[in-house]
């Protein structure tokens, strides 16, 4: 369990992390997504107790981050972004080291089990060096599992990795999310969609919505915006699908038309259909505007051309809504 | 004590594997063997006549060679050895594992500093050879082939947990290196700097109090000549804990500034 209030991090003017709350259930796989140098990182780094927070609170597996980090240390996995290990040995023996730093029993069987764990026991003695990008990220998830920790941070760890590996891993992180409490940081949104029970949308240190993949998807799909394409240019077909009674408005956009029903909560999709047939033209697409949570990111993280005086004014009713 | 224990198993593993370690182990020894062969022939040479005349053979004075050439090498091994220690695992970022292990900076810098200092020891004892050559060819001074050993393997002990500072200040070796060799070489200059201090009367406690500072005037006169006294050896053991402690500090304070 991971409870984050109103924890701020600023490096002399800059503002990393500003006051973000959220709350990581355990049995779950949160998602940590946001853009590059959005705070994932840092709030990270002052979860595993790297770095102190500037103010607020977090509470991880039950004890403060801050004034009882060895409580906190000792029960956290934590595999940072770039997965630092030392080159020059071996993925066993770097295993077994840490184990012996953390004073876990039996560590040479341990080492072995969590190699077992991330399918790497055959390159058990190749030194870390030798081994690809990908399965140096699984020594550094094998890392993390070694003292059986109740939470898991995981930094960014399908960066780099080629397209099965990806998949491997997320079944990986999927897996352990069933026994343990995971914090999951990407900026694909995509993979957090698929791996995460629960979603943190965090931009430039703030927290733009929160709630699960589907909570996210059905806010944002409430409007009942769709997108059409026919073929025809959208001029041609704008007056005759304005006209639609279902339709309140229509306008060309994203090389189609986007409509907006006169009734939230009725589908104008069969209506627009029909209509795109009795015109004659072809239909190429008809759907929801917001399919997938990069089109919900990018409506949540548009950043304003002009930053506002209070850059969260423009986020908050609809991470409110997310809610 | 675990984690230290673990800490420094792997680092002095890691003497044993690098090359830099052997290199300086190769230079050192090489360079000790000539000074020591010129030395040993023309002190064969000199108390020749006096063996003839029932001497006892070669002098005592040969003795503190190895362990006076190495106090005067430090600052090049030291740096060698230290620049490695802490700045390569900023560098590669291995150090914020570490630091999110339950296991506090202390026991980190003291399990790398006493690899360090056990490497720097072996170093150290691979020249007692000479001692082994001196005893078969004269009846040399025992006590005092101790005292300058000992008082070599606190000095190496002090200067590499200054030059440890360095290298957990940047994260660069080669600033670290220089940077430790700089500071090497005005703590074993201090007592010549001292010295020229006194020349002007009013600076005379002050020259006092600058040259008891280095590193030198706890060695030199006293160890190398085979007398221990407290007072050196205190001097020594506080120097490496302050050390240390300044090193904790700022491996500390890497996490505020992170």
């Amino acid at each position: 369990m991971i409870e984050v209030q109103n924890l701020t991090k600023r490096y002399g003017p800059v503002t990393a992390v500003n006051a973000i709350s959220f709350t990581a259930q355990p049995g779950q796989v949160t998602g940590f997504l946001g853009p590059n140098g959005a705070g994932k990182t840092t709030t990270m780094r002052m979860l595993t107790g790297f770095m102190p927070p500037t103010s607020g609170k977090a509470i991880v597996a039950g004890y403060d981050v801050f004034d009882q980090s060895m409580e906190v240390r000792e029960r956290v996995g934590y595999l940072p972004e770039n997965v630092p290990l030392y080159r020059d040995m071996t993925a066993l023996g770097y295993l077994m080291y840490i184990a012996e730093i953390r004073g876990v029993p039996n560590r040479r069987q341990k080492a072995m089990d969590v190699l077992e764990r991330v399918a790497l026991v055959d390159r058990a003695n190749s030194r870390i060096r030798t081994l690809s990008k990908g399965m140096r990220q699984r020594v550094g998830l094998a890392q993390a599992l070694l003292h059986d920790p109740d939470v898991l941070i995981l930094d960014e760890p399908t960066i780099g990795l080629d397209p099965l590996q990806v998949l491997e891993l997320r079944e990986l992180v999927r897996e352990l999310g069933r026994t343990h409490t995971v914090l999951f940081s990407t900026h694909i949104l995509s993979e957090a969609e698929q791996v995460c029970d629960s979603v943190v949308i965090i931009n430039r240190g703030e927290i733009v919505a929160q709630g699960s993949p589907t909570e996210l998807r059905s806010t944002l799909e409430r409007g009942g915006r769709v997108f059409v394409r026919v073929n025809v240019p959208a001029e041609t077909a704008l007056p005759s699908l304005q006209s639609l009674p279902v339709i309140a408005h229509a306008e060309a956009g994203m090389d189609g038309i986007i409509l907006t029903p006169a009734d939230a909560s009725a589908d104008p999709r069969p209506a627009v259909a029909r209509a795109v047939i009795a015109n004659g033209w072809d239909l190429i697409e008809l759907r929801p505007l917001a399919v997938n949570l990069e089109e919900i990111f990018l409506e949540l993280t548009r950043v304003p051309e002009v930053t506002a005086v209070e850059p969260a004014a423009d986020t908050t009713p609809e991470s409110e809504a997310m809610q | 004590m675990r984690a230290v224990f673990a800490v420094f198993k792997r680092e002095l593993a890691l003497y044993f594997r690098s090359p830099i370690a052997y290199a300086v182990a190769f230079a050192m020894l090489l360079f000790l063997g000539i000074l020591f062969n010129g030395n040993l022939a023309q002190a064969v040479q000199y108390n020749a006549g006096a063996m003839q005349q029932g001497g006892q053979g070669v002098t005592a004075s040969d003795l503190n060679l190895a362990p006076s050439v190495i106090t005067f090498l430090m600052f090049l091994i030291g740096p060698l050895l230290t620049m490695r220690l802490l700045a390569e695992e900023s560098r590669e970022g291995t150090i914020e594992v570490l630091l999110t292990l339950p296991m506090n900076e202390a026991a980190f810098i003291v399990g790398k500093f006493l690899a360090v200092w056990t490497y720097y020891t072996i170093l150290l004892l691979l020249t007692v050879i000479h001692y082994v050559i001196l005893a078969n060819v004269g009846v040399p001074d025992a006590g005092l082939a101790f005292g300058s050993y000992f008082g070599a393997w606190l000095y190496g002990g002090a200067v590499l947990a200054v030059c440890m500072i360095w290298s957990a200040i940047t994260e660069d070796q080669i600033v670290a290196a220089f940077l430790s060799a700089a500071t090497v070489l005005v703590l074993y200059l201090a007592d010549t700097f001292a010295a020229s201090l006194a020349n002007s009367p009013n600076l005379a406690n002050a020259a006092e109090f600058v040259r008891e500072l280095g590193l030198q005037a706890h060695y030199g006169p006293t160890l190398a000549n085979g007398i221990i006294r407290a007072e050196d050896v205190v001097y020594y053991v506080l120097f490496i804990i302050g050390a240390l402690f300044i090193t904790t500090r700022i491996v500390e304070t890497r996490r505020w500034r992170a």
